[in-house]
């Protein structure tokens, strides 16, 4: 280990996690850690909004305590992690000036869950305005830096969390994700990001953006942290309406198999826009698949413009539905991009939105047929443009509508399973990811070939140099 | 009405004023809404009467029932 503690801060959860059982590591030494390295680097990047420094030391001197006399938890028994700041858990802000002084009387279901498996909470992470506007000079919290390059962007909406995680400020995070908000934060700063199934973990105390599209997931440094993660908060909740009511498999059931003779669909179509800087770091990375034995296969696919016009109406139209009350008493409260997003979702007609569910449901049914019968999984880049500039000149508004291509939204207006994984940095230095997706409720295959992916490189052996 | 007094005229439905700044951003978007409607016209694949009775190609996906596909 480096004299600063560097590298035990980025150590994975599943190197971590037997060195703890063995009482090689204490909780304490890692709270101390974190915690010193938090009061180190978020000045500089912006990660955390909360730092809950006593409770972190309590529980970890608790979690020592039941781990000396033989009450081990788990694998996160004992590990520092950070919770983006729309789950409620104390301070709340959703990176809202309309929320600053917002304490949530009751803890979100998914935070609970893993306090249960014994994690230890860091700190409150920062989020786009209500995970929704993006950073502007207007905005009332200072933007997330990206540890790989601080003068642009961290992804969003779970910025805080990928950042904090790609610093060494936390050894995993939790996001949510309507369009794309686990998995592009996730790509920007090399890390796994996973957004499960919907429904698959509940969403019971996270402020919602959009019901039918939230999902809430992990942001980890590995394929098997991740799936460490989604074991300790998936679960059926009566109290998130949209909680499916399914068994919860052993996510790591499958990770050490390998993937020679599965399909692999690529939706060329979809990601044909995507900036050469990008591609040719993807293409490299089709050539591992090839090389463990996967099939790569050609599948049909709508366009980026109709997966957009098929997303945002549900978005805009969510959101609004949700903001509108405060959106007339308070309206000057918000960031101005939050607000015109906001106003925006009051212009979409019913016919639209419905007539975009219409589209919504067979795009469902065609990634489903096309899993059941022709691939095992989807395998696409995460996004196809470099992480942006911190603020833009031009600030981003509604003019995300051209040349912001995440190809990430998919997968969440039809509910399936995807994980971002990295796969290697661009000419520039800049992290390049990949994401694969399989059937609902499937994410042990999902993570199988991840995994395999991530074994067979070294980029997840990279870390930002801070 | 052009799309600026539609947009002013949608929100005031809602009890809402935008700021000039607002509708900067709001009038394009609003433009740009209304010809993506065509991008999903185009995509549905029942459009006549009686094809809408082809369940479940024609169903608006209002919520997941993700269960189905366990």
């Amino acid at each position: 280990m480096s004299a600063d503690g560097a590298d035990l801060a980025f150590a994975p959860i599943e190197e971590l996690a037997p060195r703890l059982h063995a009482r090689e590591v204490s909780p304490i030494e890692l709270a101390d850690l974190t915690l010193r390295r938090i009061e180190a680097i978020n000045p500089r990047i912006n990660a955390y909004y909360t730092v809950l420094a006593d409770e972190l030391r309590t529980d970890a001197e608790r979690a020592e305590r039941e781990i000396a006399r033989g009450q081990y938890r788990g694998p996160l028994h004992g590990v520092p992690i950070c919770i983006k700041d729309i789950y409620e858990s104390g301070r709340t802000t959703c990176g809202s000036q309309t929320l600053q002084h917002y304490q949530a009387a009751t803890e979100s279901v998914a935070v609970r869950k893993l306090r249960d498996a014994g994690a230890l909470i860091a700190g409150k992470a920062a989020t786009f305005e209500f995970a929704y506007g993006m950073p502007s000079r207007q905005s009332p919290v200072p933007p997330v830096r990206n540890p790989w390059d601080e003068e642009r962007q961290a992804g969003g909406s779970s910025s805080g969390s990928a950042a904090a995680v790609a610093a060494g400020l936390a050894y995993a995070g939790m996001g949510s994700c309507t369009g794309g908000s686990i998995r592009w934060p996730a790509q920007c700063c090399h890390l796994v990001g996973l957004k499960p199934t919907y429904g698959r973990v509940s969403r019971r105390g996270i402020y919602p953006l959009a019901w039918s599209l939230d999902h809430a997931g992990p942001i980890t440094r590995t394929v098997r942290d991740a799936a460490l993660m989604l074991q300790d908060c998936a679960g059926f909740d009566e109290g998130d309406p949209a909680s499916a009511n399914v068994p919860v498999p052993d996510f790591t059931a499958k990770l050490d198999r390998d993937i020679r003779g599965m399909r692999i669909g690529l939706p060329v179509r979809l990601y044909e826009d995507c900036e050469p800087v990008v591609r040719e770091v993807f293409e490299e990375a089709l050539r591992v698949f090839e090389r463990l034995g996967a099939e790569l296969v050609t599948v049909p696919s709508i366009s980026v413009e109709e997966m957009d016009w098929i997303e945002y109406p549900a978005l805009w139209s969510d959101a609004a539905t949700i903001h509108f009350r405060q959106l007339r008493a308070r309206g000057g409260d918000y960031n101005p991009n939050t607000r015109q997003y906001l106003q925006w979702g009051l212009l979409v007609s019913s016919g639209y939105y419905l007539t975009a569910q219409r589209c919504r449901a067979q795009v469902r049914d065609d990634l489903i047929e096309l899993l059941t019968k022709q691939v095992d999984v989807f395998v696409l880049p995460t996004n196809g443009f470099q992480s942006p500039p911190l603020i833009p000149e031009q600030p981003p508004g509604l003019s995300f509508l051209s040349g912001f291509h995440l190809y990430t939204a998919i997968f969440n207006f039809t509910g399936l399973p995807a994980v971002q994984v990295p796969c290697g940095v661009d000419r520039d230095g800049l992290p390049v990811g990949l994401q694969v997706a399989a059937k609902p409720f499937d994410e042990p295959t999902l993570l199988q070939v991840a995994h395999a992916y991530e074994q067979a490189t070294e980029w997840h052996h990279r870390h930002a140099d801070l | 009405m052009d799309s600026r007094e539609m947009v002013i005229a949608k929100l005031a439905e809602w009890d809402i004023v935008p700021s000039e700044e607002d509708l900067a951003e709001l009038v394009p978007a609003y433009e740009a809404l209304l010809q993506s409607q065509n991008v999903l016209e185009n995509m549905l694949r029942t459009r006549s009467m009686g094809n809408a009775m082809e369940f479940p190609l024609s169903e608006p996906a209002v919520i997941h029932d993700m269960g189905r596909y366990r």
